[in-house]
């Protein structure tokens, strides 16, 4: 990846920014550029990766006979492939590619030891690929959310302390007081990972705990990294990409703090809940339980803020793309954790629970919350690393469109989907075959959903490629979805 | 926000909260169990296992069964994994203790296989035990020419173990397609299902009447080998659908091996029949590693009391068989172990 043949050009221009304050800001974004554009580049190539075997799993999943013969194709080999290159290739290295990029901004410093940064993208993209190898080739773990084999692991884990010790060398770099809402995310998100890594790999593989205490530390693990990694990462980008955008501050602060501590604390404790009624102490569950259900305090403040915050300004969500895959992304952080709420309730989840619902909770999280909150982010980033512009806005709209329907689309019929299997499966009258039977027309309902999801994901890759190869356009005004008719749409810087 | 310092023990003490919390106090409090044995030290249950179950269990990870299967039977109060015949009470912490990877599971595209291994028919070294009434008639693709005379064959043996409906087939029989389940299910023999209980396990006793008693709904099966046996599991593992066509459990064709008969064929060679069969001369042979994987789900079984987990008697009687009516035997008594 040559980055830096590509032409700098000072970034589009805020009639609020002084002249200074923009030749930083486009310094600034000039340091950043090779190694967020390493992370973004592996991070597209993982996704495209990723949504080909998701193609693949999906339609192994009611079409079993597909390719069944060679091992490295089982389906069991490669639904976790698909999983480990999403969360650990896509979506890790695009959240860190952006959380690097915030935290320049942030600090507002050049972006110090590049090489460190350079260094962690190549180890990470090494430990991805021996990761999911060793996955298809027989090496699982068995652990969900860990089946990378050791080897793997350890080459992510020195990885990570790179992006890890970076961090927190940057914020020794910082300049002024002010510790903006949007580097309480990023920070814990940096500080979190390394411990729930440590802490799920040592508890799993080096000293392991005893029976089912396995998969309770895999829960807490999984679920952890979701919230307190992707979750932290997302709420993070937004808090910095909505305001950003619509030239406006954060409505409150207060409510910003409340929001962060809550979340920290209530979203840590949950995990547990998907082991509902399993053989464990029941004080376990219902803790999580509680946990989810304090959550919604998060939710309510964190979802108020943004919306108070928009209050006014949503007609720009018709012109700006970040917005309108950043607003996206924050709503969806409310509808994922209400659904998370509602499926771990006990009533509902001896319905629910061993079923495609939890694929659904675990898609809304990572997928609707999580990935549209950093496809907003890139939208808005890649233009200022490389000075051009996305060159075709009707190539965004589709991206847009694919993807909110395909996540929309596949949320329901797994949803759907797995009530109806889960009510079929508490009623022992019905064969078992008979909720698969069930279940079967919901799968393949989510077969087309994927399909929507990778034109999208396609359209994505092609039009990042065409900003890598420096034929965006060359404009001082961002690409915008529809022509803008007044200034009124100027907030896009 | 003043400072960093208060925003870094925030950080840190959030998070330690929550893993001291959800995973050093369990461990605290349930990860140091030990097996459960009677007074005179016997009787231990779980054991560890080792050998072929371990590289079985390395099998099962590697293809990802856990993404389809679980392994946790539910509470009766909670869910109805015990009316469906999974085990014949909840599973509890003791129960997984030497395991490594716990393989609880988060989805049931397949049947929970907790107990799978309990399932399986007493043995089929002793045909009489060979577990209840036969699984309904299958399709009548079964090739055996035995097929038609099957349902007379099956009767008398049918007519003991009825209270436990384990869907295998007689062994006796040996043959496709014997009379629908339940119809002949009728009288409960206490001392037939004792029998069964005393499995050639030994030390784990099996209560396998009361575990099987269920499953009220047709199994289609071919029926050649008794469900749930171990030729039985080759025979599904390597072509799902012919056992039961409506699965969606790919075929795991790569743990096999097909070869051509070189004197004689060889004993474990899998009966495959219809489409699945192989040409004339040769022969399908499960890999080393097919071999363990069915070594290790033989063994699943949690059908062994334990003091902490209420046994749920004979399994409830479920709609449609009035035969399951709970014998004293059958109700999970460690008893004729010894």
């Amino acid at each position: 990846m040559n980055a830096t043949g590509i032409p700098l050009k000072e970034p589009s221009v805020s009639a609020a920014a002084g002249a200074t304050e923009q030749l930083e800001r486009a310094y600034i974004d000039a340091s950043t550029r090779v190694p967020v554009l390493m992370f973004y580049t592996s991070a597209m190539a993982w996704l495209i990766l990723g949504t080909l075997l998701a193609g693949f799993v999906s339609f192994k999943l009611h079409a079993p006979d597909l390719l069944s013969n060679i091992s490295f194709l089982t389906w069991g080999r490669m639904r976790p492939a698909h999983m480990n290159v999403m969360v650990y290739g896509w979506a890790s290295m695009a959240g860190i590619g952006t959380a690097i990029w915030l935290m320049a901004r942030l600090c507002r410093t050049v972006l110090r030891y590049p090489l460190l940064l350079v260094a962690a993208a190549g180890f990470w993209n090494l430990g991805v690929l021996l990761g999911v190898c060793g996955i298809v080739l027989g090496d699982s773990t068995g652990y969900q959310w860990l089946e990378f084999p050791s080897y793997a692991a350890i080459i992510l884990f020195v990885a990570y302390t790179l992006v890890g010790s970076w961090a927190v060398l940057m914020f020794r770099y910082r300049r002024g007081e002010q510790i903006y809402i949007t580097q309480w995310y990023l920070l814990g998100a940096f500080l979190w990972f390394p411990w729930l890594y440590a802490a799920g790999q040592l508890m799993l593989f080096v000293v392991p705990v005893q029976g089912v205490l396995q998969s309770a530390v895999g829960w807490w693990y999984a679920n952890n990294l979701l919230f307190l990694w992707f979750g932290a990462i997302a709420l993070g980008t937004a808090y910095y990409m909505i305001p950003k955008v619509i030239g406006r501050p954060v409505y409150s602060y207060h409510l910003a703090t409340i929001g962060f501590w809550s979340y920290a604390l209530f979203s840590s404790w949950t995990g547990m809940q998907r082991l509902v009624d399993g053989p464990f102490p029941a004080w376990m569950i219902t803790a999580s339980i509680a946990a989810m259900i304090l959550t919604m305090i998060p939710v309510a403040t964190v979802g108020l803020n943004h919306h108070m915050t928009m209050q006014g300004y949503f007609p720009l969500m018709r012109y700006s793309p970040t917005l309108r895959f950043t607003v996206f992304g924050a709503m969806s952080y409310t509808v994922f954790s209400v659904v998370g709420l509602l499926i771990s309730l006990r009533s509902v989840a001896r319905y629910v629970d061993f079923t495609q619902a939890s694929i659904a909770y675990s898609h809304l999280g990572l997928y609707a919350f999580f990935t549209m909150t950093i496809f907003g982010a890139m939208y808005y980033i890649v233009p200022r690393l490389i000075g051009r512009e996305w060159r075709y806005a009707s190539l965004i709209k589709l991206h847009f469109w694919a993807s909110a329907y395909g996540i929309g689309l596949m949320t329901l019929m797994l949803l759907a989907g797995g009530f109806l299997q889960g009510a079929d499966m508490e009623n022992p009258t019905l064969p078992f075959s008979e909720t698969v039977e069930t279940v079967l027309p919901y799968l393949r309902g989510r077969s087309l959903a994927g399909i929507l999801l990778t034109v999208s994901h396609f359209i994505f890759a092609y039009h990042f490629g065409l900003m890598l190869l420096g034929l965006g356009r060359t404009s001082t005004v961002p690409t915008f979805l529809n022509p803008v008719e007044a200034e009124e749409a100027s907030g896009g810087h | 926000m003043k400072g960093l310092a208060p925003l870094f023990l925030g950080i840190f003490g959030t998070f330690a909260f929550s893993w001291v919390g959800l995973t050093v106090l369990p461990n605290w409090q349930i990860g140091h169990l030990n097996p459960q044995s009677d007074e005179e030290g016997t009787d231990i249950y779980p054991q560890p296992q080792s050998g072929m179950f371990e590289r079985g269990a390395r099998v099962y990870a590697a293809n990802g069964c856990i993404y389809c299967h679980s392994q946790q039977v539910r509470a009766d109060y909670a869910a109805d994994d015990i009316e469906r015949g999974w085990g014949n009470r909840r599973s509890a912490p003791r129960d997984y203790i030497f395991e490594r990877p716990v393989f609880l599971g988060k989805m049931r595209m397949g049947q929970d296989i907790a107990n799978i291994g309990a399932r399986a028919p007493a043995e089929q070294a002793s045909p009489a035990l060979g577990g209840g009434a036969p699984p309904a008639a299958s399709p009548s693709g079964g090739t055996s020419p035995a097929a038609s005379s099957a349902p007379q064959a099956a009767a008398p043996v049918a007519a003991s173990p009825a209270a436990k409906q384990s869907g295998s087939p007689s062994p006796a029989t040996q043959a496709a397609s014997p009379a629908p389940a339940g119809s002949p299910a009728t009288a409960s023999s206490p001392a037939t299902a004792a029998a069964a209980n005393a499995t050639p396990g030994g030390t784990t006793t099996v209560s396998s009447g009361a575990q099987s008693a269920s499953p009220p709904w047709p199994i289609q099966t071919i029926g050649e080998p008794p469900m749930y046996s171990a030729a039985w599991h080759h025979v599904h593992l390597y072509s799902p659908r012919s056992i039961n066509f409506d699965s969606n459990m790919p075929a795991y064709r790569f743990l096999y091996k097909k070869r051509r008969i070189a004197d004689a064929r060889s004993a474990d060679a899998l009966k495959l029949t219809g489409s699945d069969a192989p040409p004339e001369g040769w022969e399908v042979i499960p890999s080393y590693d097919a071999k363990c994987l069915v070594a290790y789900l033989m063994a699943l079984n949690q059908s062994h009391p334990l003091k902490e987990a209420k046994s749920a008697g004979g399994a409830p009687p479920a709609a449609g068989s009035p035969a399951a009516a709970p014998s004293p035997a059958a109700a999970g008594s460690p008893a004729p172990a010894k």
